[in-house]
């Protein structure tokens, strides 16, 4: 991979950075669809460091979507006045406010993990479960951000470039972590935890790693929600949106990060193709998942795995 | 004898009302070969976790290196230089053979997360070090054409030998083996017996031996530590440990 990684990585940013200069001619709903997407693989590609690399089964990614978005969304509204959304300054006050965002989330992901990450499986399931119903609840209490209403008037920050060029940082970034020396420690947890522990590498250290990184990502996804939306609300990040992300995990083969891009894509794309079913939209929805659960358990495009040996 | 590798002192651990391992003295030297031996459950595996840091001594001290060891975790310890294989071979299931070595070099490097991120020369370089290094330790132990295969792949000899190979890749100065002969038939024991000297020697490490082969154990350690109820009740050369009455009244004498 070496520096490929990161001819890559500029690479995609260019293409999106072009792409999101024509933005202006393409159809809106298209736009705000694909706008999704990218939000849906940062969230996915992040989750599966945390639930396919590392082992973990976190059900609170959502949780840390909502503390990027929020926290996000209430700097850019309390700076907005000096700093309008068009000009050079709005734009610097969304990058800062996108990792802002991140950052209380990944903070937030350190005071989560540091205690729950001593346990394993399920046991570990319910603790980010409850985590996530907590910061649901504090975000709809809270008259700071918006109590129950949640925060509205959001500046449309968010646009094709930001939201494809975070999604292709963060494959970057979980891809050249895993792809290292350094990062075959994650998998060697996920086998094996107490293996890995005799051969030097420390368990908790790497859980709460993945679960740090995962959770700055997620942030900074909720603030690019936060700006896309326009419209922030505590219930939209319950229990069933942190399912969501599971299920493209799962759906793309843990550990797999293409598969896991695809899933994302197709997960985000797919509901909004259903729409012509109206009522039977989420019914076909959860069967074509369950038809696939049962026909790919290893995941959609989970394929024989090459050893990366050369990284 | 120097300045012992790995000292035992009044060793005790008790869980509840069991006293497991009851004030139990070993001590090894560098490069020296001991076996630890034992009837079923006379506390060999809980000497091996009291030594490795998964359990902590309720009395009693170990120190290795010099160094205490009470209060440190496992990976800490391989650190300092302790490295084990398992009774239940543990290989990293999903990662191949190189991968799983790999994954155990990383002990003795500082290269973190930065450096994977950036992917500069450092890291190019580092790379390129650790592939060496690994594949360095596969040719010596005949896994060198095994290094993109599944680990859970291997036949079981070569997952026995591997398991070894990743512990050697901590860069031990101790090496713990329990119960590697455990599932061999007589020539894999052949050759896993001519290994570990191999090992002793290429390597000038220390290697305690648990082990329930009898033919294994008396045929190449120097020393021999007899554990029955979590007590040691003989210690000696093989031919020594032979003749104890003890030994032979819990062990060997029917």
């Amino acid at each position: 991979m070496n520096s490929g990684a990161k001819r890559w990585l500029l690479l995609a940013i260019v293409v999106a950075f072009v792409t999101s200069c024509f933005s202006a001619s393409f159809n809106r709903y298209y736009l705000g669809v694909a706008i999704d997407v990218g939000i849906s693989t940062i969230m996915a590609v992040s989750l599966n460091l945390i639930n396919g690399h590392t082992g973990q089964f976190s059900l609170g990614h959502a949780g840390f979507m909502a503390v990027g978005g929020f926290t996000a969304a209430r700097l850019t509204l309390t700076l907005s006045s000096s700093a309008p959304p068009d000009s050079a300054q709005g734009i610097a006050l969304f990058v800062v406010a996108m990792l802002f965002g991140g950052l209380t989330a990944a903070i937030t992901g350190l005071a989560v993990g540091l205690p729950s990450l001593r346990l394993r499986g399920d046991y570990l399931a319910i603790v980010t479960l409850g985590f996530g119903e907590i910061i649901r609840v504090v975000f709809q209490t809270s008259e700071t951000f918006g109590a129950a209403t949640g925060l509205t008037g959001i500046p449309k920050q968010t646009t094709l470039f930001w939201a494809m060029s975070v999604a292709a940082v963060t494959v970057y970034v979980v891809a050249c972590l895993v792809n290292s020396t350094y990062g075959r420690g994650f998998i060697a947890v996920h086998d094996d935890e107490v293996a890995a522990s005799a051969m030097g590498i420390s368990p908790t250290r790497y859980k709460v790693t993945a679960f740090v990184i995962g959770a700055f990502f997620a942030g900074v996804a909720g603030a690019l929600y936060a700006h896309h939306k326009q419209v922030l609300k505590p219930d939209g990040f319950d229990f069933m949106k942190s399912i969501d992300y599971v299920v493209m995990v799962i759906l793309g083969g843990m550990g797999r990060t293409a598969g896991v891009i695809i899933a994302a894509v197709l997960l985000t794309v797919l509901p909004e193709f259903l729409r012509g079913f109206a009522e039977y939209r989420m019914i076909i929805y959860s069967l074509l998942i369950i038809a696939l659960m049962l026909l790919r358990p290893q995941g959609l495009f989970a394929f024989q795995k090459k050893s990366q040996t050369r990284s | 004898m120097s300045m012992p590798l790995l000292h035992l002192d009044q060793v005790t651990i008790r869980f509840g009302g069991l006293t497991a391992v009851g004030e139990v003295d070993l001590t090894i030297g560098a490069n020296e070969l001991v076996g630890l031996i034992g009837p079923n459950g006379a506390g060999k595996t809980t000497v091996f976790n009291l030594i490795t840091g998964v359990y902590q001594p309720t009395s009693g001290a170990i120190t290795f290196n010099g160094q205490t060891t009470s209060q440190l975790k496992p990976y800490q310890l391989t650190k300092l230089g302790i490295a084990r294989t398992f009774q239940n071979i543990r290989l990293f299931a999903s990662l191949s053979v190189f991968d799983n070595v790999r994954a155990a070099v990383q002990v003795h490097r500082d290269h973190g997360i930065r450096n994977a991120l950036w992917r500069g020369q450092a890291f190019r370089d580092g790379e390129a070090a650790v592939e060496k290094q690994v594949m360095e330790l596969l040719e010596i132990f005949d896994l060198g054409q095994f290094r993109d295969e599944e680990a859970k792949s291997l036949p079981y000899g070569n997952q026995r030998r591997l398991e070894i190979v990743r512990a050697l890749a901590t860069k031990p100065k101790l090496l713990l083996l329990d119960e590697p002969a455990a599932g061999m038939n007589p020539t894999e024991k052949a050759e896993l017996t001519k290994l570990i000297r191999f090992i002793k020697d290429k390597f000038q490490i220390a290697v305690l031996l648990v082990e329930h082969d009898m033919q294994v154990v008396m045929g190449i350690c120097e020393r021999i530590a007899v554990l029955d109820y979590g007590v040691k009740i003989a210690e000696g050369t093989p031919t020594e440990v032979r003749a104890n009455p003890k030994v032979i009244e819990a062990y060997l004498g029917e």
